[in-house]
């Protein structure tokens, strides 16, 4: 069979299957009626089976493009990756995210020193030598949040400006690119995420101290108690998964840079994608419990009760499945 | 291309490396299909209507939050904030997710990059799902870093993304080799034309040629050639074509008329081709053919070179 013949006779296949492609360019194969699915893999195995012939017999390179875009568009159409399904997010939280978190919980321990060691330190500090309280906020911030916090607890009207669904949109923007960016600047060797880490337990370590010398411990604590839980141990998360990806490239293993990287990555976005749910909770708690008119112990307990639940939460959930659901869901991710 | 790689000048050279746009990939069909990387060039358009889309989508709620704030305002005496609450949602939102709702619902497609034909698609050739995606977005705001003092605050320029892309073989930004996605250029498909009416071309007289038979590849690059030739003047159809022409000639033993060699190169050719064409069509031979393939190399590369040289 010399080419023409064979272009002659194959001509309406390849239509054809041009048509069905151009036709889902962009949705899902799925759309299509029962016949014309099956009708398609028929045709994409024809089609990618006159690719390789014309390409053992060299028959031209303008037919072989034409042939070869034209499987790639079909290939890219057939292999889509599988419908997201609602149970698979309700595992997550229920379980693959703490168990992704755990087998990386040296980072998060690493982390957490940077983070909460800083604010500590801060914290201790200021609140022995208020004065260096300038190093670290400009004066006009501090005058800020002494107003923000020495309202009286009782009136309705917060000292916080604005209604709450305003704050709750500004939680979740504005902490929760800080959080994103802290985890994304881990690509620089770390040095992103560690400054990350470090300026904010600084800035919050001290006003912390600030507030409370100032006596305003009360408003300040039954403010943050609640939604710190979630907040705090959020940016700390958040932070581990960065240096997961800052170690990948630091510390590569056996494998390359750029594998290693891969393989991290895919349990690093895991981590954080769970840090940025944790942080939208958080937000929630800022704008709309943190806030209330509440007496200040109830807000200790509840706070406290949080805290527990947090940790609680990290330590244990997903304990029980003992079947390595983690490796099975990154098996999965591999092969998808 | 496999042009002229193999004539180095230097031999003790090591070879450069090459920036290729090509990207191989073996299907569960068992077939090797190539991919065209898509350059930066292409990925800042789509860049720059996602960029766009968000924009308008944004103004316009803020538009309309502004009003909802005013009403409040005047009916309940305060604006509560309410409206600009939900609106930095949407536009955290819009920030972090577009391109993860967008790529994961419309198989590695935005809507930029829908209009300018690109796709993401995982390294090794499988569609991406929602942890590839969500990896390769959310670092984003490393790779949008730009290297100037004064960069412009709205439109993220991402200059470690350009740094990187080139300083990739498959040319990905960060978010890309940390998630293992390339992001391609889909060319429409276009069947070649059919090249010459055959039935209207007069094969040679068979005294006029001896018994070589040059290979299905160099046959194909006739045709491609001649089913191409109405791109190229006259003139320069002919003096590319010379090229084969003349290497043919003498590889047939053509005893014919020289002229038709010399001055009409892109006829000869054409009638060269008939004739072997239906001389093939007589003798399904195909064995013979492929046992006389090592002596033709010289025809082989004049073959090389007009395809070089018509790309």
């Amino acid at each position: 069979m010399n080419k023409r013949e064979f272009v002659k006779s194959r001509k309406p296949t390849w239509k054809r299957f041009e048509y069905l492609v151009e036709r889902l360019s962009g949705g899902a194969i799925k759309r299509l009626p029962a016949q014309e699915i099956a009708d398609y893999s028929q045709l994409f195995r024809e089609v990618s089976n006159d690719l390789a012939t014309i390409r053992s017999r060299g028959w031209g390179q303008d037919l072989e493009s034409y042939l070869n875009h034209l499987a790639a568009r079909g290939h890219n159409t057939y292999y889509s990756a599988p419908p997201a399904r609602f149970s698979r997010v309700i595992h997550f939280l229920t379980s693959g995210f703490p168990q992704v978190f755990r087998a990386n919980i040296w980072y998060f321990w690493t982390a957490f020193v940077l983070f909460f060691g800083s604010l500590g330190v801060t914290w201790a500090v200021v609140q022995n030598n208020p004065p260096l309280v300038g190093k670290v906020l400009a004066p006009d911030t501090q005058e800020m949040y002494e107003k923000m916090y020495s309202h009286d607890p009782d009136r309705k009207d917060t000292g916080f400006g604005g209604g709450n669904v305003f704050m709750q949109g500004f939680y979740i923007k504005n902490n929760t690119s800080i959080a994103i960016e802290c985890f994304a600047r881990g690509l620089l060797l770390g040095v992103g995420t560690v400054y990350t880490l470090l300026y904010n337990g600084i800035a919050i370590g001290a006003t912390a101290g600030y507030l409370i010398s100032l006596g305003l411990s009360q408003q300040f604590i039954g403010f943050v108690i609640t939604h710190g839980s979630f907040e705090l141990t959020a940016i700390a998360v958040s932070g581990g998964a960065g240096l997961m990806l800052s170690n990948a490239i630091i510390h590569p293993g056996q494998r390359t840079r750029v594998e290693a990287l891969r393989v991290r990555g895919m349990e690093a976005i895991q981590v954080m994608f769970g840090a940025a749910i944790m942080m939208v909770i958080a937000a929630v708690f800022e704008a709309y419990w943190s806030p209330a008119p509440i007496s200040v112990v109830f807000k200790y307990v509840v706070g406290t009760l949080m805290w527990a639940l947090v940790i609680t939460y990290l330590a244990l959930a997903g304990r029980d499945h003992h079947t390595r659901n983690l490796q099975s869901e990154l098996g999965e991710i591999d092969a998808a | 291309m496999i042009a002229p790689a193999e004539q180095q000048p230097f031999p003790d050279e090591p070879e450069p490396i090459r920036v290729s746009e090509a990207l191989r990939i073996e299907t569960p069909e068992n077939v090797v299909l190539d991919y065209q990387l898509a350059g930066p060039a292409p990925r800042l358009l789509a860049y720059a209507i996602d960029w766009l889309v968000r924009g308008v989508i944004l103004s316009g709620l803020s538009i309309v939050a502004s009003i909802l704030e005013v009403g409040f305002a005047f009916i309940l005496g305060d604006a509560s904030g309410a409206a600009v609450g939900m609106l930095l949602i949407v536009w955290f939102t819009l920030e972090f997710f577009y391109y993860v709702i967008c790529e994961t619902f419309f198989n590695g497609k935005s809507l930029g990059k829908h209009a300018f034909g690109l796709r993401v698609i995982h390294a090794r050739g499988y569609p991406i799902n929602f942890w590839t995606s969500l990896l390769r977005n959310f670092l984003r705001p490393v790779d949008a870093m730009a290297f100037f003092p004064f960069g412009i605050r709205f439109f993220p320029m991402y200059g470690v993304a350009l740094i990187s892309m080139f300083a990739s073989r498959k040319l990905q930004r960060l978010g890309d080799i940390a998630a293992q996605t390339v992001v391609i250029a889909e060319r429409r498909i276009i069947l070649p034309r059919e090249p010459v009416i055959l039935e209207r071309i007069q094969p040679l007289e068979r005294s006029e040629i001896g018994s070589f038979r040059p290979s299905y590849r160099t046959l194909a690059v006739i045709d491609e050639f001649l089913g191409r030739r109405h791109v190229l003047t006259h003139e320069r159809g002919h003096a590319l074509a010379s090229v084969m022409a003349s290497e043919l000639a003498e590889r047939l033993e053509f005893r014919g008329d020289q002229r038709l060699v010399k001055d009409y190169p892109m006829a000869f050719l054409a009638r060269v081709y008939v004739t072997l064409v239906k001389s093939e069509e007589a003798s399904e031979s195909e064995h013979a053919r492929t046992e006389s393939q090592s002596d033709i190399r010289g025809v082989d590369e004049a073959a090389e070179f007009l395809v070089g040289l018509n790309q």
